[in-house]
């Protein structure tokens, strides 16, 4: 495996892995890991993700997959996740966390329905405070050494940027995320922080945004671009993410799109 | 030519006013500024968490102003942090009437800094990340839609949310990673908000950096060095702004109302 296809011995960790991108990264990303390399697949679906753990392992031999099935929107989720990485006590040169985990929230209301502040609280804990305190959770068990270089990947949004009427739970968790990725950059130098937005794919959540959002406009240009054949794959968009990623010349908190690639 | 002779002749209607972290700092400077510039009869709903600070700034205010007014002044404590505080603070606006109302000025100011001794990779406990969430993005959403529904859209109501921002809502600063990442959600709801409904005049005021208790505690505690350096310099140099001159040009924003809806705006630019 020549350093320039592949990411060598390498810990990935994929939040949001059952289904559409977290999967697809998987299964891209498996066929580059080294040997002795490790993948801790994250989601709420055991099932799931144990029928992906079937697919990757018709693949690459030498790779370590853990499967677990946990919510990240609590405390007990993420301490989960850095239990298999202190069980797995990998030798790694390489570590990826591709915080891709992420739900829509409630599209189909607008800003003056969110009366409800647990509803709130409940979205912004799993799309804003689960990926910081699994990020620290990870970074804090996989400390800084020389020979390790530690990736950290935001799935971040065009929604991040730019506001969408009745996606105000999404794009208010999108910004955050952002931010909260970009202040990590300038504490930590050392590591690769990158805000990835990977363009509209073709996965459930573009289903639920086509069927479910309030504002006619918006709705009708995700039924336009799925008609139109204009959604991306996610492996499309992953090839793009890994090419970025191996070439690792971005500046470390920056937002990189799809279409700007 | 009435406003050539006295530009102070304008103001901001009959209206129900509402300040949220109104018992000191910025918000209690916002409270006695638009104190003058409301019409009589109109109403002032101050929310904070601290009952005697509260009636404190309302006596203080009906002292200088309240009499010739006609101006009532209601506090409401509540904690914004918890579902309850908002729900109190959205039920006491849907009980408040002002008769011929013609503007609902909601100010969320209400916030706090976070531990601002700390650095991202500390932030492992999901509770308290959640309760920061909970007063500084949650809560401003779910009293905003409160206040909104309470007060619909209806021909003669003009209707105004300021979102009191900041730089931190679009520059990241190291050791500040609650305050940075609440200030960029909050500015992104309310462009979603300005984009929702044309009707409803939205604003994120940066309003630089003030002489507050905020300050003090980010000049003491700020973990990362060279920032806490500059705002110990900020303050022995005499740059820090009052509330006043910043308050100031706030209001100029809100007599003026030809602000783009959702515009992030900050008080070095204008």
């Amino acid at each position: 495996m020549s350093a320039v296809s592949g990411f060598g011995k390498a810990l990935v960790i994929i939040t949001g892995a059952s289904k559409g991108f977290g999967r697809a990264l998987a299964l891209s990303i498996a066929p580059r890991l080294a040997a002795g390399s490790a993948l801790i697949l994250a989601a709420r679906s055991d099932d799931r993700l144990q029928e992906l753990r079937a697919d990757l392992s018709r693949g690459e031999s030498g790779l370590t997959v853990r499967c677990v099935a946990a919510d990240l929107g609590c405390q007990a989720g993420v301490d989960r996740v850095i239990d298999e990485i202190r069980d797995i006590h990998p030798d790694i040169h390489h570590l990826l966390l591709f915080n891709n985990a992420a739900s829509l929230g409630d599209v189909s209301r607008y800003c003056h329905d969110f009366t409800d502040v647990d509803e709130v609280n409940s979205y912004l804990s799993l799309n804003v405070s689960s990926a910081l305190c699994l990020t620290a959770g990870v970074l804090r068990a996989l400390p800084q050494r020389t020979g390790l270089t530690r990736v950290i990947v935001n799935v971040s949004s065009l929604c991040a940027l730019q506001p969408f009427p009745s996606w105000v739970l999404y794009c208010s968790g999108k910004a955050a995320r952002d931010m909260m990725f970009r202040v990590l950059a300038e504490e930590e130098p050392d590591l690769r922080v990158l805000n990835y937005a990977p363009g509209p794919l073709d996965t459930d959540m573009q289903l639920q945004a086509r069927s479910s959002s309030a504002d006619d406009a918006l709705r009708n240009s995700f039924s336009d671009m799925h008609a139109q054949g204009q959604l991306l794959t996610c492996e499309q968009s992953i090839n793009k993410l890994i090419k970025v990623l191996l070439e690792d010349k971005y500046t470390s908190g920056a937002h990189l799109d799809f279409y700007d690639l | 030519m009435e406003d050539e002779i006295s530009p102070e002749s304008r103001d901001l209607g009959r209206a129900l006013c509402i300040i949220t972290g109104a018992s000191k700092g910025f918000g209690r400077t916002l409270a006695f500024q638009l104190s003058c510039l409301l019409k009589p009869r109109s109403v002032l709903m101050l929310v904070a968490r601290t009952t005697e600070q509260l009636n404190q700034v309302k006596e203080d205010i009906i002292t200088l102003y309240g009499g010739q007014n006609q101006l009532e002044v209601r506090c409401v404590q509540a904690d914004l942090e918890k579902k309850d505080g908002v729900e109190k603070m959205v039920q006491a606006a849907k009980e408040t009437s002002v008769s011929d109302m013609d503007h609902l000025l909601l100010i969320n100011n209400a916030a706090s800094l976070g531990d601002v001794s700390r650095f991202a990779l500390t932030f492992t406990d999901p509770a308290e990340v959640n309760r920061y969430l909970s007063l500084n993005v949650s809560g401003a959403l779910s009293l905003t839609a409160g206040v909104l529904q309470a007060f619909p859209r209806r021909l003669g109501l003009r209707r105004s949310v300021v979102n009191i921002s900041s730089l931190c809502a679009l520059k990241p600063f190291p050791s500040w990673v609650l305050y940075c990442t609440g200030k960029a959600a909050r500015d992104m709801m309310f462009r979603v908000l300005a984009a929702e409904e044309p009707d409803v005049r939205v604003l994120s005021y940066a309003p630089g950096p003030l002489d507050t208790d905020m300050q003090l505690q980010a000049r003491r505690s700020s973990g990362d060095l060279q920032l806490r350096r500059s705002f110990c310099s900020m303050f022995s140099e005499g740059q820090l702004i009052s509330c006043e001159e910043s308050g100031a040009k706030l209001i100029k924003l809100l007599l003026d109302d030809d602000f783009l809806s959702g515009a992030h705006l900050d008080f070095y630019e204008l």
